[in-house]
């Protein structure tokens, strides 16, 4: 029993959730985040071995501006390249109600079955 | 590749550009910006630390190169199939050749497409008065101490509007173009930057593509128009006939189209002359499309730094 097998399945639960938790962490916050400090505040909020590796974060980031979720704008740096602040949009705080009220369901859903109080 | 772990910034990156390699230029450009944000933000941050030491803990906190260029193919995968093709109106209906031919007219591309070349001639001579007066000025200014703060803002300016004409042609035609600039490396001193500038290929393709706009544009600018009014001229002659056959100009005026009198078969040439409007309105629309889907393809060429 190797560890691939749960990478895997912690890699295809990720695929949506590292959205979610993106928008929830940009709805969250007053002021605009750029990718180091979210990947940062994700890292200090995992117990233990971190979910997902930072680098995954940027893409899922770029894909949801793409898709009017969040704006973004560019600010100088003295550390290097210059830096993309993201903020949540209207049509993102909307689509991150929806992902919510999904991901209840879905977690109670799993829940009464691994718990077993559904059989 | 995964053997020797990367111990510097610029390793990494070369580590990064290698794994995607094949990709999409543009996806590369800002895979290699987002991760050089992180990385040196992370070097920052461990003041103390060896850059080396800090891309050791790097590999489990941020990912491997391979790790992260993975994480770009699959979401680019997903974007692209949710927003980056938008299914065309003369996807849905593909059916006989006629619906394909004269579908370019329910085709928004197509008219972005033929402003696009009508605008090309405005663009064209802005990018070649910039190109041009910028690089006369920066080799009079060469012998001169300000020669240098502003060639490398000319340089600068000509990255941002290479960023906005690349936007602009992805707008147009949904092909990727970057949407990050190309960051210019880490903190050098002038020489250096200027010494690196003048050896980076993509400097020089640029300001070619910038001169090349002007000719371009030229022959866009008149193709369109040529065409456009061609089109729009011969769609409405039947009236400009019926109008003289009432009078309204000097009656000597005698119409033909394809060497059909409008005074003797008014029918047929208004016929004729429809049919050849319409026809060549639509090989414009479809021309003009052509033409901004090579031009892309040009700018991606000269503008966008090759992965490799």
């Amino acid at each position: 029993m190797d560890d691939s097998q749960a990478r895997k399945f912690q890699k295809d639960l990720n695929a949506g959730l590292v959205a979610l938790v993106l928008l929830a962490v940009l709805d969250r916050t007053s002021e605009d985040l750029y990718g180091y400090e979210i990947a940062k505040r994700l890292q200090r909020a995992s117990e233990g071995e971190p979910l997902f590796k930072e680098g995954t974060v940027y893409p899922v980031l770029r894909a949801l501006a793409a898709e009017g979720l969040l704006t973004s704008r560019i600010v100088p740096s003295y550390a290097g390249p210059p830096r993309r602040y993201y903020r949540i949009t209207d049509d993102g705080r909307a689509v991150l109600r929806q992902w919510s009220e999904i991901w209840h369901r879905t977690r109670g859903f799993v829940d009464r079955f691994i718990e077993g109080t559904e059989l | 590749m995964s053997a020797s772990a990367p111990r510097s910034i610029d390793e990494y990156l070369k580590q990064l550009r290698a794994a995607l390699e094949g990709e999409d230029p543009a996806l590369i450009q800002d895979a290699l910006y987002d991760s050089e944000e992180y990385l040196r933000s992370e070097v920052a941050a461990h003041a103390g630390k060896s850059e080396g030491d800090v891309l050791e803990l790097i590999a489990s906190t941020y990912g491997a190169p391979e790790e992260v260029a993975a994480a770009y193919r699959a979401t680019d995968a997903q974007v692209s199939k949710a927003l980056r093709t938008p299914p065309r109106p003369t996807a849905a209906a593909p059916a006989s050749a006629w619906g394909k031919f004269f579908g370019v007219f329910l085709d928004p591309r197509a008219y972005l497409s033929l402003s696009f070349m009508l605008l090309s001639l405005a663009t064209g001579i802005i990018y070649f008065t910039i190109a041009i007066t910028g690089l006369s000025i920066s080799v009079g200014f060469a012998i001169l101490i300000i020669g240098v703060p502003f060639f490398l803002a000319f340089i600068g300016a000509t990255r941002v509007i290479a960023l906005g004409e690349g936007r602009l042609l992805e707008a147009i035609t949904g092909e990727r173009m970057p949407r990050r600039p190309v960051h210019p490396g880490p903190p050098a001193t002038l020489w250096a930057r200027i010494a690196e500038m003048l050896k980076d290929r993509r400097t020089w393709t640029t300001l070619l593509y910038f001169v090349l706009m002007l000719p371009l544009g030229v022959l866009y600018f008149s193709v369109a128009v040529t065409l456009l009014s061609a089109g729009v001229g011969v769609l409405f002659a039947p009236l400009a006939a019926a109008g003289a056959s009432l009078g309204w100009f000097p009656s000597d005026i005698h119409a033909t189209v394809a060497g059909i009198d409008f005074d003797q078969y008014p029918l047929v040439a208004t016929l004729v002359c429809l049919v050849l409007g319409v026809l060549i309105l639509t090989l414009l629309m479809h021309l003009a499309r052509a033409v901004a889907r090579g031009h892309v393809r040009l700018a991606k060429a000269l503008l966008v730094e090759r992965g490799a």
